[in-house]
């Protein structure tokens, strides 16, 4: 599996969004309608449920909101950045949240989910990386760099 | 309506001209009678002969003795089937095992309702008509008629009630056995009775040469088919041709037999007992294509038994003689039965319940009967019909529920069960894990690690903070966290459960749920009630284990009975 197949500029942003909610929305915004995911409402729904169960914030700044949805053959990762800091993510270090990733994966496909998850997990491991991440102005940088990084 | 039940009568009675309505009328209102008693918790045996009672001469005479004579052959044919099905149940280990306390047992029941039949009927006799002669040859005659016991109506509780233990295979290997004594005795109170009458008479050694043939072509003509039959059906897998070959045989059996004057019963036995024992494995198969053909075949054979008894020839003098007859029977067979397992060091069950299942009395008695009308013309024969024919009545009725009582209480009731009946009889609640751990859905993955490590089970319910079941945890799904064990603390129950794809309540049938288990080809079956709250859990190979662990449990229980 190759995060450079799957984590695609266009899903990559720097968030202006300050607050989780408005964060995540602001992602689940660049996804298109139709398609693999027909009900966005409902893709909104599952994620808002899961972060009600237990925040994501995983520390060291990073956020993995994450779903298994019904009708996705093709894992999505949107990718958002907040140079600022997302202070009401709820992280388990209680620290603000500056990398989000959202995962939207199929129902079945649990094995793929649990190895982009951990894929990600490692590859924003090093604090060098983190930070290199999170000073990046471009979004269309995000995508190239997360995916360069693979191959390094 | 009372024009109704004339015209429905009137089709009724055209109906012995077809044979086809007939066995349909019988065998169908037969098996609704079997099976209201046994909702009745009465043998179902007594409900086919109290349809027959009422069906025939007894009743309303529907079954004539017409009919009767008619259907006569499936009688044969019945008792055919029920003698091969017990030899098939016979092994020689058993009887190796056994061959003591069935000998001891056999002879003393025997001789002790022969005993005490013929000395109270000999006094009786004497009192009623004042000569020794005739009531001492009356006396003996009867007295030999009552130490047959039937195994038809027996073996059909057992059967029914699913029954395994040494009173079981007592009671099967004696009244199996105690025909060939109880001809051997009529045999030679025959003999005095002629001499005691006057009569000019065969002789002794006649008679039991006559009993020797009787007794040893039957076996030697079982054996030689059952040889044959197992030969040809060697060679097969196809049930279809199996059941054909097995019921052909058994039908030139039984009709050679007839031709040959020899037992019948007993001859079917020993073909079953050679099959069963020549080819274990093998003819397991044999019988159990054939025991699924027998159910009309019995339904219809009671049904005829209860028609032909006829209650308006019971006079007063009849009902003394039956009454004694009843008395002394039970009496001889009681002292007998006891005395024999208690010399052979029987175990508890057989020595207190044996009695109990030694009541029955059919064709063989009915037979012997006719016999004796026949060779002691008047009043002798006329008396000893009508009386046998009176008291089998009786004990058709009686016995089998006795029976009922007697392995009940002996604790061998549902021990001879299968796999597939102990599903048919369990529900839900009988096979589901109540004490199954809940899930939560916000547990983490460390939690859930922890859990399984302490627990052999494969399968978790996930509960939402209501209780209510969200989804199942699989040990293949939390194998699969392996891949990201560095997020064990972050990933919950939520994010790695899987669907549910089908749930039950406690009242589901086993049988159900193991169909939807294959249907869906899932390992695990929530049981949920009415709310979607998580009661238990069952797993598929969990499942497989209980009924083999419960079988494995019956089948000792009949064991430690042996050694009481």
């Amino acid at each position: 599996m190759n995060l450079k197949d799957i984590i695609k500029p266009e899903h990559c942003i720097i968030l202006t969004s300050r607050t989780k909610t408005e964060a995540l929305l602001e992602l689940i915004d660049l996804v298109k309608s139709g398609g693999e995911i027909s009900d966005i409402e409902d893709l909104k729904k599952e994620i808002f449920f899961r972060e009600q169960l237990m925040s994501t914030g995983i520390g060291q700044g990073i956020g993995i909101p994450h779903v298994r949805f019904e009708g996705v053959q093709h894992p999505v990762i949107l990718v958002g950045i907040s140079p600022e800091g997302i202070a009401d993510y709820g992280s388990m270090d209680e620290k603000p949240v500056n990398i989000v990733f959202l995962f939207i994966v199929g129902k079945e496909q649990h094995k793929e989910y649990l190895r982009l998850l951990s894929l990600i997990s490692s590859r924003v491991k090093d604090e060098n990386f983190r930070n290199i991440l999170i000073k990046t102005e471009e979004s269309s940088e995000i995508a190239r760099l997360l995916s360069d990084g693979e191959t390094r | 309506m009372s024009r109704f039940i004339t015209e429905v009568m009137h089709i009724l009675n055209q109906a012995d001209l077809n044979v086809i309505l007939l066995l349909g009328i019988i065998v169908f209102f037969g098996t609704f009678g079997g099976r209201l008693f046994q909702v009745l918790k009465i043998p179902q045996v007594v409900g086919y002969i109290t349809v027959g009672i009422i069906l025939g001469l007894s009743g309303i005479r529907f079954i004539n003795l017409s009919i009767l004579n008619a259907l006569q052959p499936f009688n044969a044919f019945a008792l055919g089937l029920i003698g091969f099905m017990i030899g098939g149940e016979l092994e020689i280990s058993t009887l190796r095992k056994f061959g003591k306390q069935f000998t001891y047992i056999l002879l003393m029941e025997s001789l002790g309702a022969f005993f005490f039949v013929s000395l109270f009927i000999s006094i009786l006799g004497y009192i009623l008509y004042g000569n020794l002669p005739f009531a001492v040859s009356l006396g003996l005659l009867m007295g030999a008629i009552a130490s047959a016991t039937a195994p038809a109506a027996t073996t059909d509780v057992l059967w029914e009630n699913k029954t395994k233990g040494p009173l079981t295979t007592t009671v099967l290997g004696i009244v199996a056995m105690d025909d060939g004594v109880a001809l051997l005795l009529f045999a030679f109170a025959s003999s005095i009775a002629s001499s005691l009458l006057g009569k000019t008479d065969a002789g002794v050694v006649l008679s039991i040469l006559r009993l020797v043939y009787e007794i040893g072509v039957a076996v030697l003509l079982g054996v030689l088919i059952g040889f044959i039959l197992n030969k040809i059906i060697r060679n097969f897998n196809d049930e279809d041709k199996i059941l054909a070959f097995s019921l052909g045989a058994l039908l030139l059996l039984i009709g050679l037999a007839q031709v040959l004057e020899v037992d019948m019963i007993l001859g079917a036995m020993s073909m079953g007992f050679y099959i069963s024992n020549y080819a274990p494995k093998r003819s397991e198969e044999t019988f159990n294509l054939v025991g699924k053909f027998t159910p009309p075949i019995y339904v219809l054979f009671f049904v005829l038994v209860g028609a032909k008894l006829n209650i308006a020839n019971i006079s007063i003098i009849v009902g003394i003689l039956a009454v004694v007859f009843l008395f002394g029977r039970l009496l001889g067979k009681a002292l007998g039965a006891t005395l024999g397992a208690s010399l052979s060091k029987a175990p508890l069950g057989v020595r207190k319940y044996l009695p109990f299942c030694l009541l029955s009395q059919a064709g063989v008695a009915i037979g012997l009967s006719i016999v004796a009308g026949q060779t002691f013309k008047g009043s002798v024969g006329d008396v000893i019909i009508m009386v046998v024919t009176t008291t089998t009545f009786v004990v058709q009725i009686a016995g089998p529920p006795f029976v009922k009582y007697a392995v009940t209480k002996a604790g061998e009731v549902g021990l001879n069960i299968t796999e597939e009946d102990l599903i048919k009889k369990s529900k839900a609640d009988d096979i589901a894990d109540r004490s199954i751990p809940h899930i939560r859905e916000t547990d983490n993955i460390t939690k859930i690690l922890n859990l399984f490590s302490e627990r052999d089970n494969f399968y978790y319910p996930v509960v939402d903070k209501d209780e209510k079941l969200v989804g199942i945890v699989s040990i293949d799904h939390l194998k699969d966290t392996f891949i990201a064990s560095e997020l064990s603390d972050y990933l919950l129950a939520y994010d790695i459960m899987e669907p549910v794809i089908c749930t039950c309540t406690p009242d589901t049938e086993a049988t159900e749920i193991r169909n939807d288990l294959k249907r869906f080809d899932i390992q695990s079956m929530p049981m949920v009630d009415k709310e979607g709250r998580v009661l238990g859990m069952i797993e598929n190979r969990g499942l497989q284990q209980l009924f083999s662990r419960r079988i494995a449990q019956l089948q000792m229980k009949a064991k430690t009975l042996e050694d009481s």
